[in-house]
């Protein structure tokens, strides 16, 4: 047989030159080395993002939580208590309707819904789409809310300059430790719907201790939107970072 | 669910890299997967499955390498490796580590057959 193209011719044969009236392409095999990293289109996009909010002076904040643990609640009380500290502006982040930027829209700040459909976070690029709707020049404070989820949002970098997480009192106290990930990306931790606190079982200490092992900077804050409790040391996180990123 | 939009980027990338390259057929592919990336290896296999089919990947078997996470402890200084996302060090329990590796997802490697020359006569 030809050892070069496997034509079957015989073996007293091979070392003599031959036609090919197969197909006359020979192929090997190789393997290419790649390590092409999957997230580098989505990581491009954040850091573009994140120079152009900073352009404009705007800190971003993304807040992740699973459905229901509060973000646009926290979002009401928090741009209502800064009227005349910040210009808030918000992006809403939901697989289907326009009713968390209604609610933020009734409060007259700027807000851009972003329908995800089927996806289950938000990423760079439909953040980047976003950011055309809304006026930048006159917002100093963005929140972007992702999509209710404690899994999927955590890989996507958004090009923010904080991630969040929320958890809520009524959720139960082992959040942390089964969705690490998600809290490994943020930088604040907010325990929200405290004012609940005494009437579901709850051990406050241990997400804390938790959110700390997985990582040891992490700024935790418990506080209710609805009563105000603790919304003002948030807000006092905000304006030191909204302080530090135009320094 | 991630998975899936990470499948098709995955599928996405090896046929570019394919067709550059000329490829006739293409045998197998293989990516890495961070612990830190909370990435579940058996439904990134089942979302490549569905993602690959129609393109020249369907023959392609995935073989995904779990990548464990290497972190730098601040407390000891020293250099370890984690196998789950909780960073703290084995060591002397510190926290807070700076993360090396184990946090991405890659595609790694693709085997295939690519045409040499065009044949003719030969020895």
């Amino acid at each position: 047989m030809c050892d070069t193209c496997g034509c079957g011719l015989p073996e007293e044969a091979k070392n003599q030159a031959h036609e090919h009236n197969h197909d006359p392409r020979h192929t090997h095999r190789e393997e290419a080395v790649l390590y092409r990293n999957l997230l580098a289109a989505n990581e491009a996009q954040a850091r573009e993002n994140r120079a152009h909010l900073m352009e404009h002076g705007v800190l971003a904040v993304n807040l992740m939580s699973s459905p229901g643990a509060g973000k646009t609640s926290l979002i009401e009380a928090v741009a209502g208590s800064l009227a005349g500290k910040l210009r808030v502006g918000v992006i809403e982040g939901d697989l289907a309707t326009d009713r968390d930027a209604e609610r933020i829209k009734a409060l007259g700040f700027p807000v851009w819904q972003i329908t995800t459909g089927s996806t289950c976070h938000l990423d760079a690029a439909m953040v980047h789409e976003a950011l055309h709707h809304l006026p930048l020049g006159s917002i100093e404070l963005l929140f972007v809310e992702n999509v209710g989820n404690l899994v999927c949002p955590g890989l996507y970098d958004l090009g923010c300059h904080l991630n969040g997480v929320l958890l809520s009192v009524t959720e139960g106290d082992d959040k942390v430790a089964k969705y690490p990930v998600i809290f490994g990306h943020a930088q604040f931790f907010c325990i929200t719907k405290w004012d609940l606190l005494p009437y579901v079982t709850f051990d406050a200490a241990k997400p804390q201790r938790e959110a700390r092992i997985l990582k040891g900077d992490l700024k935790t804050f418990s506080l209710s939107a609805k009563s105000g409790e603790g919304v003002s040391s948030f807000l006092n996180y905000l304006l030191a970072e909204r302080a530090a990123l135009t320094a | 669910m991630h998975e899936w939009s990470l499948a098709c980027e995955l599928v996405r990338q090896a046929e570019t890299e394919a067709r550059r390259r000329g490829a006739l057929r293409v045998h197998s592919v293989k990516a890495s997967v961070g612990v830190l990336t909370g990435i579940l290896p058996e439904l990134f296999q089942r979302a490549y499955e569905m993602a690959r089919q129609g393109t020249c990947l369907e023959e392609a078997p995935l073989e995904i390498e779990v990548e464990a996470v290497r972190a730098r402890c601040p407390e000891c200084g020293r250099e370890v490796t984690l196998h789950s996302p909780a960073l703290v060090c084995p060591d002397c329990s510190g926290l807070g580590l700076e993360v090396l590796g184990g946090d991405g997802i890659f595609l790694t490697s693709l085997e295939l057959d690519v045409a040499e020359a065009a044949g003719g006569n030969h020895v």
